[in-house]
């Protein structure tokens, strides 16, 4: 019964391009971004991209009660803070995986800040920036390497 | 075969809240460089309000003019959590821990640091408990006996806890504590009628729950406070 529940849940999964991990405790991985070491996520569209944090973040942190936002307009680097989620009275940074310039933030998460724990990849998008360098995408994970850094970061207790 | 994991433990006595800061961003810095192990920082503070990173100063119920009257400071942090009171005979401890060498995320550090507070508790007797989801703390029935508020950056956390041995619970009236509007704060000395060792012991108990609660091998407790202490105010 679990094997037919898994071979279901992969053919499923391939259909909407989301790869899977069948371990006890799995997150969503989606196959067209790219990922940062720091658990965000970046969908490149041009010379746009979209960034948020990744569904092995959102549940790493609890649910989100805040989210602080950049301002539009302001610049953005590679690996350094650009705002930051409160859960479980913690607040934790949020890193850009690309540098460029914040053309946009979604406010929505002002008034609702659970659509980070929701939909972290869809409804819960973070920032839209403006891409200063597309050549450092290539230091960022695909999606089956961010899968596997998952597994063994969990792997460490 | 992971290998042993080292935490240095600081206890600095009563430290200014400012002073404080400035002591952890130092050693979050030279955490991130790996130029040190995880940390521990052990004190206490002068009465000190203190707000979150969402800045929640309608908890604050008397006008920030009446602060110096009753002795206190108010300061804004950028941790997690609402409006808190530091002071005289409340354990407080700033782990300084790179969570991603544990593979931790924010809940499972938090969580652990609640259970460091429930064993200590339970060393007297009191039987405390982690607090329900928005409640992030340790309560005693429906009444609070340590806070927790904390920041993360670049997987290094700072602030940390603080646990009510015998603070003057008079400071948390000009307060919503951690805006929960109708729950009583409370204490150690509130909760038990077991004799209350010395503050040394005291806080050398809650650091090795803490310890053991994450797993270090081994401790190294520092003797020199002022190696850390006498950082240059030049900033």
């Amino acid at each position: 019964m679990a094997l037919t529940l898994m071979l279901a849940s992969s053919r499923i999964a391939s259909h909407l391009r989301i790869s899977l991990s069948h371990r006890a405790f799995s997150s969503v991985v989606l196959k067209d971004l790219k990922y940062a070491d720091s658990h965000e996520w970046v969908k490149i569209e041009g010379n746009k991209a979209t960034v948020g944090i990744t569904d092995h973040a959102q549940e790493h942190l609890g649910d989100v009660v805040y989210v602080e936002l950049p301002d539009v307009g302001r610049s953005v680097s590679q690996g350094e803070s650009f705002g930051a989620v409160e859960s479980v009275k913690a607040t934790s940074d949020i890193n850009s995986p690309i540098s460029g310039k914040v053309l946009q933030v979604n406010k929505d998460l002002s008034e609702s800040p659970a659509l980070v724990t929701s939909s972290p990849y869809e409804e819960g998008w973070i920032i839209k920036v403006e891409l200063s360098d597309a050549g450092e995408v290539k230091k960022l994970m695909d999606s089956d390497k961010y899968s596997k850094f998952c597994e063994e970061e969990d792997a460490k207790h | 075969m992971r290998s042993p994991r080292t935490s240095e433990v600081w206890r600095l006595g009563t430290v200014n809240y400012l002073k404080s800061l400035k002591i952890q961003d130092k050693l979050v810095s030279e955490r991130k460089a790996h130029q040190i192990p995880d940390t521990l920082l052990s004190l206490e503070h002068p009465p000190t309000y203190t707000l979150g990173k969402r800045r929640t100063d309608h908890n604050l119920l008397i006008p920030q003019s009446q602060l110096t009257k009753i002795g206190a400071e108010l300061h804004y942090t950028q941790r997690g959590g609402d409006i808190t009171f530091h002071g005289p005979r409340q354990a407080i401890l700033y782990p300084i821990i790179s969570l991603r060498s544990i593979g931790f995320g924010a809940r499972n550090y938090v969580e652990t640091l609640e259970r460091s507070m429930i064993e200590f508790a339970s060393m007297y007797g009191v039987k405390a408990r982690a607090g329900n989801k928005c409640e992030t703390g340790v309560w005693v029935g429906d009444r609070k006996i340590g806070a927790i508020g904390v920041r993360i950056s670049s997987g290094i956390t700072c602030h940390g806890l603080a646990f009510n041995i015998d603070p003057d619970l008079n400071y948390f009236e000009h307060i919503v504590p951690c805006g929960i509007a109708d729950k009583e704060v409370t204490s150690l000395r509130r909760e038990t009628d077991a004799l209350l060792p010395s503050e040394e012991v005291i806080h050398k108990q809650l650091i090795t729950c803490l310890a053991n609660a994450f797993s270090y091998d081994d401790v190294v407790w520092k003797e020199d406070p002022s190696v850390i202490l006498d950082t240059k105010d030049d900033e």
